[in-house]
């Protein structure tokens, strides 16, 4: 599972990275490999079975619990 | 400096709006628990207000030709406040973009391949979609006019091939379910199709008649709610008291067809216009996302950020949501609140600082 994730992302580096540096396009990499990055960190942590925090429970858990607004 | 090279017509606008519109068709099965017979009801008012705030939205598009949302809110509230502003509205986009994915994925897993990993789905579709953003938005507009017609075909035949199992008895009692229901429910079909339409003032910019935004915005949505208003009433005519208990209304009320034991089980045919929608309506958020971060952070092209969005999109969806009944109860009683904020408040707050500081000078 960790090979094919690693294959896929370097993948897209060999996709996109050789126009980018072709082009002088240097502000496009360093966002570029910002988003990479942290799309890598993610999905590394998912595949290996780590329990990231849900966004969308925190996001339930702030209007429910703190605010008290809610319909019911 | 102009990120997208393309343009689209008003008519493609409109048919865009529209069809974005009609692909909220599915997820208004949210809304029938809650407003049992009386969802036409709340469809028909949630079509009226998302009228009212699509006129805000078009005020603010008007009001500055030629930007798009991150850039209106840096002139309007200045480059350091304004980049927060643009943030929560990437937040938001993001967040739908990731709801529209899993929900793809449940849909499918659901009544089409019960047995698939749910990541090889939503891998599939996201890279459809991001072959579509990377060809930018003219070619997403393109593909509307056939979606839009199929959709609309199928929403048609499957009512006309109702029409003799319909009872007209179940609507009645109108007006018995308690108006704060109604009122609930209409909140939650704004928050799933009508305010949704916030999205397009990151592609409102690139039309090439920037005079006719207001008519076809407003046409588009026409479109999409009748044909949601259509559907609605075709599922509360067909089903009756069962249209508040089952998973997905639409595709148990076509599952009744049956003509001559030849012209059956044609949910197949709702399931693949519904998913042309769908991927319309993604096509759609990932490109404003794309789009969004490529204007804050001042980038010369958007299209190497297309793929790793795409896979924190797909990740953020497998870690936010456990199962379909999570993102039911939370869409029933929790996110449409959440998304006042982002719909109703910030646009007119927006609108407000800009009648008030007179811009643009």
């Amino acid at each position: 599972m960790v090979f094919l994730l690693v294959s896929a992302f370097i993948g897209v580096i060999l996709f996109e990275v050789p126009s980018l540096i072709r082009n002088k396009h240097w502000r496009e990499l360093i966002v570029f490999s910002i988003f990479l990055s942290i799309a890598f960190v993610m999905a590394l942590l998912a595949t290996i079975g780590v329990k990231l925090p849900s966004p969308a429970k925190g996001v339930d858990y702030f209007v429910e619990d703190i605010l008290h607004l809610n319909y019911q | 400096m102009k990120l997208e090279k393309g343009e689209i017509s008003s008519s493609q606008l409109m048919l865009l709006v529209g069809s974005f519109l009609q692909g909220g068709l599915l997820s208004l099965s949210f809304a029938y628990a809650i407003s049992r017979q009386d969802t036409w009801l709340a469809v028909l008012a949630a079509l009226f207000i998302g009228l009212l705030f699509a006129l805000v939205y078009i005020a603010l598009a008007n009001r500055f030709p030629g930007k798009t949302l991150m850039q209106i809110n840096d002139l309007i509230f200045g480059p350091f406040l304004g980049k927060l502003v643009s943030i929560q509205y990437l937040y938001l986009f993001i967040s739908s973009l990731s709801v529209y994915l899993w929900f793809i994925g449940d849909f499918v897993l659901t009544y089409l391949m019960p047995e698939t990993p749910i990541i090889l789905i939503m891998i599939m579709f996201s890279l459809l979609c991001a072959y579509a953003v990377r060809q930018g938005i003219e070619v997403i507009a393109r593909i509307c006019f056939i979606a839009i017609i199929v959709t609309s075909l199928v929403i048609l035949i499957t009512f006309a091939l109702l029409i003799k199992d319909m009872k007209y008895t179940y609507f009645l009692p109108i007006f018995e379910v308690p108006i704060g229901e109604l009122i609930q429910s209409t909140h939650i079909i704004m928050h799933v199709s009508f305010s949704e339409v916030l999205v397009f003032l990151m592609v409102i910019p690139y039309m090439n008649k920037p005079k006719q935004t207001k008519k076809s915005v407003l046409l588009g949505m026409l479109i999409g709610g009748l044909g949601l208003l259509t559907a609605t009433i075709r599922n509360i005519a067909a089903l009756g008291p069962l249209s508040a208990i089952v998973t997905s209304p639409s595709l148990e009320s076509v599952r009744l067809i049956d003509i001559g034991k030849v012209i059956t089980r044609l949910e197949v045919l709702v399931a693949m216009a519904q998913i042309l929608l769908l991927f319309i309506i993604t096509s759609v958020l990932y490109y404003a996302v794309v789009l969004g971060i490529a204007q804050i952070t001042k980038l010369r092209s958007y299209k190497p950020l297309v793929l790793p969005i795409g896979i924190f999109a797909i990740t953020l969806s497998l870690i936010s949501y456990e199962s379909s009944m999570q993102l039911r109860y939370s869409t029933r009683y929790i996110t449409p609140i959440f998304t006042v904020w982002f719909y109703f408040i910030l646009p007119l707050l927006s609108l407000l600082v800009a009648k008030l500081r007179k811009l643009p000078k």
